[in-house]
């Protein structure tokens, strides 16, 4: 479904992906592990476009994601719809006056009735277990409600792949399991998984497979995610424990 | 229980809609945030000029420029100009002329009527003037860390306190634009269909860019008052001139002398 081929990426001059070939098919899980500014959540950016290769290309479910690719409305909302994105600081991602305006501001968009709106700003706020919250600004919540609310925006869309940054950061240890279960049942009903980590203790048992990133910015394994991550040696020798 | 309609993948044709406000905010934030970070990055070269010495010599231009009555002498001012800003790279010249001929531009546009009337030098004199004070208050901005500008002030009796509110302003400029270039892309990412409320989202973004800057106005005093923080600050000091700044006094020096002989 997502196929990158020797992409390459600079922030003005300074380099954050090099040479970096991956593939990832539908309905996988996939975690990428790696230390502080190996170019995770570059990789994360330019997985949802906001970012674009300065070298070689990004395919996106057979179809090529490029500057001029963009430019067709149909394509990019199309593409936008289908991979949704938690970014790590969940606050950038919160615009609307209430809960329920946030999650409903996707559905809206879509052209969706206003009774499959309601039904999913309901369910929405039923999976992620924060209806008590559907009436409160966004601005007011806690960080853990802050996340969960930027993420029932996100499932409202419906996307296939679900592109998740540092979701467990600065979560409570009863949120990090709440998040790991959903997590586990999203994948369970089809969606794909992409997540930046460094948390191996609270995402054991949620991904199949494993990219590790090095301090060059280039991926230096990939394999089962269980066999990575009990590899200790390779695990400390790239800074990860 | 997870609801039916996330199981199935959604079958969905994306409407047009006309959503170019959001490129356009998301490339005019990059760009800031881009001209901010090359002016504070830190990375840069050693000046080769120092701030205060650059400070005194924009002053000196644009005020004896301002009270010249001399063609000659703006014609002077004008060649100093062009001189120092032949020793900068292309693409900053480019973008020095380009604001400074835009307002001096927009200067002679104004002065038009005047000139039907007759006044032609007084109309050119004062764009010449107006193109000089840009061109020259740009370089320095162009040229000069934003750091070390706001230290050279120090040099003239500014309160300390104020270059603290100056850098915390740049500082706080810079991570409210990171956060809004954020929230602008949220928006595009969710952008998927026809969107009926564009100012509604916008307004959105600006008022939770608000919120977070009190917020964050609130932490920095706490913090400050945490590391003992009296309501005195010490501004940290600029090294000693050194010869090439002294080079720089002299040339001053002999410009007022030619405001003298030519310009009053």
């Amino acid at each position: 479904m997502i196929h990158l081929r020797n992409v390459s990426y600079a922030y003005e001059g300074c380099e954050a992906l090099c040479a970096i070939d991956l593939d990832i098919s539908r309905g996988e899980s996939v975690a990428f592990i790696g230390p502080n500014g190996s170019g995770k959540s570059t990789l994360l950016k330019l997985l949802n476009a906001i970012v674009l290769p300065d070298n070689g290309s990004y395919v996106f479910d057979g179809e090529s994601v490029t500057r001029t690719s963009l430019k067709d409305q149909t394509f990019a909302r199309s593409f936008h719809q289908r991979i949704g994105f938690l970014f790590q600081n969940p606050e950038a991602q919160l615009f609307c006056p209430s809960v329920e305006e946030e999650i409903s501001f996707g559905p809206r968009q879509m052209g969706c009735a206003e009774e499959v709106v309601a039904g999913r700003i309901e369910d929405c706020l039923k999976l992620l277990d924060i209806a008590h919250l559907a009436k409160r600004p966004p601005w007011h919540l806690s960080g853990g409600e802050k996340r969960k609310v930027a993420l029932a925006s996100i499932l409202a869309l419906n996307p296939e792949v679900l592109v998740l940054d540092e979701p467990m950061n600065d979560l409570d240890p009863r949120t990090k399991r709440f998040l790991r279960e959903l997590i586990l049942s999203l994948h369970g009903a089809g969606k794909t998984i992409i997540c930046a980590t460094h948390d191996f203790r609270y995402v054991e048992g949620v991904f199949k497979r494993a990219v590790v990133f090095s301090e060059d910015h280039r991926i230096i394994r990939e394999g089962a995610y269980d066999e990575v991550t009990s590899d200790e040696v390779f695990l400390a020798s790239d800074n990860l424990i | 229980m997870t609801p039916e309609w996330l199981l199935k993948n959604e079958a969905y044709t994306p409407r047009l809609d006309r959503d170019a406000f959001i490129d356009k905010s998301i490339r005019t934030f990059l760009s800031l945030l881009s001209r901010i970070r090359s002016r504070t990055g830190g990375a840069q070269r050693k000046a080769f000029i120092d701030a205060r010495v650059k400070l005194v010599s924009l002053l000196l231009l644009i005020l004896l420029t301002s009270l010249s009555h001399r063609l000659l002498f703006v014609g002077l001012c004008g060649t100093i100009v062009l001189v120092t800003l032949s020793l900068s790279r292309g693409e900053v010249i480019l973008d020095i002329l380009k604001t400074a001929f835009a307002v001096a531009g927009f200067t002679f546009v104004i002065f038009l009527p005047s000139i039907f009337w007759g006044n032609l030098v007084g109309a050119v004199m004062v764009t010449a003037k107006v193109l000089i004070c840009v061109a020259v208050a740009r370089f320095l901005s162009a040229t000069t860390e934003w750091r070390t500008l706001t230290r050279a002030l120090g040099a003239f009796r500014i309160p300390d306190l104020l270059i603290l509110v100056l850098d915390v302003t740049l500082r706080y400029i810079t991570l409210l634009g990171a956060l809004s270039l954020d929230m602008l892309y949220a928006l595009k990412l969710r952008s998927v269909g026809k969107n009926r409320d564009k100012t509604g989202s916008l307004s959105g973004i600006a008022g939770t860019i608000f919120l977070k800057s009190r917020v964050m106005a609130e932490d920095t005093y706490a913090a400050m008052e945490c590391r003992c923080f009296t309501g005195t600050y010490r501004a940290g000091r600029l090294p000693a001139l050194r010869l090439t700044d002294a080079l720089v006094l002299a040339a001053d020096v002999a410009f007022v002398c030619a405001f003298g002989f030519l310009g009053a």
